[in-house]
Order: C-alpha cells, then sequence, then structure tokens
C-alpha cells in the first residue's frame, strides 16, 4: 500500500524536475553550443535540437502534473532519463570538456554528480511507471518527495552556491583551517615589491638580465641576488634590502663581479628624507 | 655548499657598501648606459621572439635541455651557473626535470642554442574561483575545470587588496575571485600555489 503511495507521489517531482530543465533548454538557447551536442547531431542543428529535447521534457511534465493518470507518460518519463543517462556517459567520454546542458546555464564540465543525478531520475520514473493512481492522490507516500529532492539538490552543482557555498563560509567563520599559517617571515614577494618600487633598482634596472637568481636573509637585512652584464661581462647584483625600514631609499644595490670579487658599481642615492 | 656561503658573504658585504668600489679609470665607462648594448639579438617584426622559448622538457644532457615547444618547434637550452631559475621559487639548477614544463629567456647563440639567463620551471598563472579550503589544500574551480592549490608551509603568500604580501592565508574566502601564481605538478591538475591574490 504505502510502496504504491510512493510511486503515484513520483510524477510530481519528475514533472517539476523536467519543468524547470526544460525552461533552461527554451529560453537560454546559447547554452547549446556549450554541450556535447554539436558534436553529436552538427553545428547547425545543437540549437534546434537543444530546444527540441526541452520542448519535450516540457510536454512529459505537463502531462505527468496533469490528470489523467496514464502509465505511458512514465514510460516516456523512463525512456527520457534512460536518454539523458546514455547522452551524459557518452559526452563524458567524447567530449571532456562539455558542459552538461541539464539545467539553467552552468558551463561546468558533466561529473559524476550530473550523471548520479540522471541515474536518479530514471530510477524515480521507473518507479513511477508502476503508479496506478495520480500523485494528489498519493497522501503519505508524498512525504518520500522531500528526501528525493532533497537528493536533486545535491547532486545539482547549478544549485550549490545557495546552500554548499554558504555552509562552506560558515564553517570558515567559526574556525578557518588556514588560521594558523601566519608567521614572521617575510614573503618573497613582498621583498621583491619593495625592491622593485626602489630607486636602487631604477639605477640598475638596465643591467638585470635575470630573475631572482639567490635570496638570504642575514640579521636585518634579506638580500637577493640577479645575474646583470656589466661593461659586456657577466656579473651579479645584489639588493639589500632592511626587514624594519620600509621606506624605498632604504634598499641598497652594489654591482659585484663574482670572480674577481670586485664591486663594480653602487650608485649613489639619494639619503631618506626625515 | 661552501662556495654559497662564500658567495652570499661576498656579496652581502659588497650590498652593504663594506667593500671598496674599484676605480673607475681601471675599468672603462662605468656609465650604466654603456653597458646596455647587450649582446642578444632583437626580435624582427612577425617573427618569434629569438631569445624566448618554452615548452615541455623532454630530454636533459647535463646542463642541456631539449625541449619541445607548444607549437611543435624544438628548442636546445643551456644552463648556466648564472640562470636564474624558479620552480616555485627561485632554486637550483638540478630542480628542473624531464617532464617539466618551462619557459626560458635568454641569448640565442649562433649555434641555434637558447643560452637561458632565466627560466620558470611549472609556473602557471591562474584566474580562479575558491570553491573550498582545507588544511592544506584550496579547491580551486578555473573556468569549470577543478585545480587543487597545495599550500606550502612558510612558502605560499597572499596579497589582498594589492597589499604586501603576507604569509597569513587565514582571510582567504571560498566564493571568492582570485589570482594565483604556482607550480603545475605535472601530469596533474594539482599545482602548488607560490603567491595567491585575493580579495577581502
Amino acid at each position: 500500500m504505502f510502496a504504491q503511495q510512493v510511486a503515484a507521489a513520483q510524477p510530481l517531482l519528475i514533472g517539476l524536475l523536467l519543468l524547470w530543465s526544460s525552461y533552461g533548454k527554451i529560453v537560454r538557447q546559447d547554452s547549446a553550443e556549450r554541450t556535447a551536442l554539436p558534436r553529436l547531431v552538427g553545428e547547425n542543428r545543437a540549437a534546434p535540437a537543444y530546444r527540441a529535447v526541452g520542448v519535450v521534457e516540457a510536454v512529459i511534465a505537463l502531462a505527468l502534473l496533469a490528470p489523467p493518470v496514464w502509465t505511458v507518460e512514465a514510460f516516456a518519463a523512463v525512456a527520457l532519463a534512460a536518454g539523458f543517462t546514455g547522452y551524459l556517459v557518452y559526452a563524458k567520454i567524447v567530449v571532456p570538456a562539455a558542459s552538461c546542458g541539464c539545467v539553467g546555464s552552468s558551463a561546468k564540465p558533466i561529473g559524476h554528480r550530473a550523471i548520479g543525478r540522471a541515474l536518479l531520475l530514471l530510477a524515480t520514473a521507473v518507479t513511477a511507471a508502476t503508479a496506478t493512481t495520480g500523485w494528489w492522490s498519493a497522501g503519505s507516500g508524498a512525504l518520500v518527495l522531500i528526501p528525493e529532492a532533497a537528493a536533486f539538490v545535491m547532486l545539482s552543482a547549478e544549485l550549490d552556491r545557495y546552500w554548499l557555498l554558504p555552509l562552506r563560509r560558515l564553517r570558515l567563520r567559526i574556525t578557518h583551517p588556514l588560521s594558523g599559517t601566519a608567521t614572521d617571515g617575510i614573503p618573497l614577494v613582498a621583498t621583491q615589491r619593495r625592491l622593485l618600487l626602489s630607486p636602487a633598482y631604477r639605477a640598475v634596472d638596465g643591467l638585470l638580465r635575470s630573475d631572482i637568481r639567490d635570496y638570504w636573509d642575514d640579521e636585518d637585512w634579506r638580500f637577493v641576488s640577479y645575474t646583470a652584464r656589466y661593461d659586456g661581462r657577466r656579473v651579479t647584483a645584489v639588493f639589500a634590502v632592511p626587514h624594519h625600514d620600509s621606506t624605498p631609499e632604504s634598499v641598497r644595490v652594489a654591482v659585484v663581479d663574482e670572480t674577481s670579487g670586485q664591486t663594480l658599481y653602487r650608485p649613489t642615492v639619494p639619503a631618506a628624507a626625515g | 655548499m661552501t662556495t654559497t656561503i662564500n658567495r652570499r658573504s661576498l656579496l652581502t658585504r659588497a650590498a652593504l657598501g663594506a667593500t671598496g668600489l674599484v676605480a673607475a679609470s681601471a675599468m672603462g665607462s662605468l656609465a650604466p648606459e654603456a653597458a646596455f648594448a647587450a649582446a642578444s639579438q632583437y626580435p624582427e617584426a612577425g617573427q618569434p621572439d629569438p631569445n624566448f622559448a618554452e615548452g615541455l622538457i623532454i630530454g636533459r644532457n647535463r646542463d642541456l635541455l631539449q625541449v619541445r615547444g607548444s607549437d611543435g618547434r624544438m628548442h636546445r637550452i643551456q644552463l648556466t651557473g648564472v640562470t636564474s631559475v624558479w620552480k616555485l621559487r627561485p632554486t637550483t639548477l638540478d630542480e628542473v626535470r624531464i617532464g617539466d614544463g618551462m619557459y626560458a629567456r635568454g641569448v640565442l647563440m649562433p649555434d641555434g642554442i637558447l643560452a637561458a639567463e632565466s627560466v620558470w620551471v611549472n609556473i602557471v598563472n591562474l584566474t580562479v574561483g575558491i570553491t573550498s579550503i582545507g588544511r592544506s589544500v584550496l579547491n580551486l574551480d578555473h573556468h569549470g575545470q577543478n585545480v587543487v592549490g597545495h599550500v606550502q608551509p612558510g612558502l605560499t603568500a597572499a596579497v589582498y587588496n594589492g597589499t604586501p604580501a603576507v604569509s597569513d592565508l587565514s582571510m582567504l574566502e571560498v566564493g571568492r575571485h582570485a589570482q594565483v601564481i604556482g607550480a603545475w605538478r605535472p601530469g596533474t591538475n594539482e599545482i602548488d600555489i607560490a603567491t595567491i591574490y585575493a580579495s577581502n
């Protein structure tokens, strides 16, 4: 008896789902090109085919929702769900970058969730095919639709931003997994930025030939070395960036010939104001 | 190791001004402009830049790399003692391995070998959305493609709203857009994050 009621309730869920998905297909036709349809039926026929699927979905949905109760509606839904599942598996194998095109205009590629959702739709449609009464007389069997609908929502990547993202945000607010990452160490990219903005860098910019070759900390300074060319020779430009003085003028530079150990050039930088 | 320490101490003293400057007369012109005339070739209009190469490293013989470019061209790239190597951080020549992707800039020699001055290994620059945050990884959505971004303690830095980079990643939020500079782990959809630029 209860199984009968559950089966009878299914057309309501399937009908609403198909209406939702047909709406996206009929209204947002530009989504067709992101799916695997251009590959399956040709570039020119992709958009009409996409819309045709939407129309078929809408017709089946309305037939399921409206009286009288025909078993043939449920079988049409079974065929449609089986078609979706087959199409998604085909698209995932042949055109992995294609979007699902299932509902809405998500550009995400087909994932396991989309295939799982199609399988769930297939299962509900098969259950619906055993119904003998309409969903309006399902009684307590309709309660089963609540967990089923929840499962559909959880399998729909399109809806993540309405429930999954807020949940994750809430979790971060309670305890952020990366809250222990702050250290006293200064990231190299912060040093590099100060260096790039310094008069010392401008003074030797034209000599530099490489990206950062080496860097190290020594007491209150961070040192950063570059390969440079000076007077036709390979030399090293070494910058000294103080940890505790953030003025651009505090950055120093020297151009050094490493083979002889001689300092070849050290620009005279105006002393820091104040 | 000893050479690295000697090298660094020499450079440390030089940068802080503890060493004397060679007299200008001994060295010829000391103006930076005179040194500007580098020996590199200049690209011709419409032609590929001769001083640049990119691709996948398919062979390495000591410090000579065989690289297959994404346009199908083959490159030979010579690493030298003065080549800067970036692989998540400035590192050493032996970190460059077969299977890595790379970008190189240097000077094209007459024999067709590019003498590299800078090499960036596996570097990626991605615009992403942050989909979830874990203890050591960020799940990133790169135009519909899932990318796993590994956080490297002590290395991964964050830039919030364009302010100077910090090591504190606790202001990252899910659902936000971000830009990530990182090092790709070859053959996977995973990267190690060097810098993440985000808003908060």
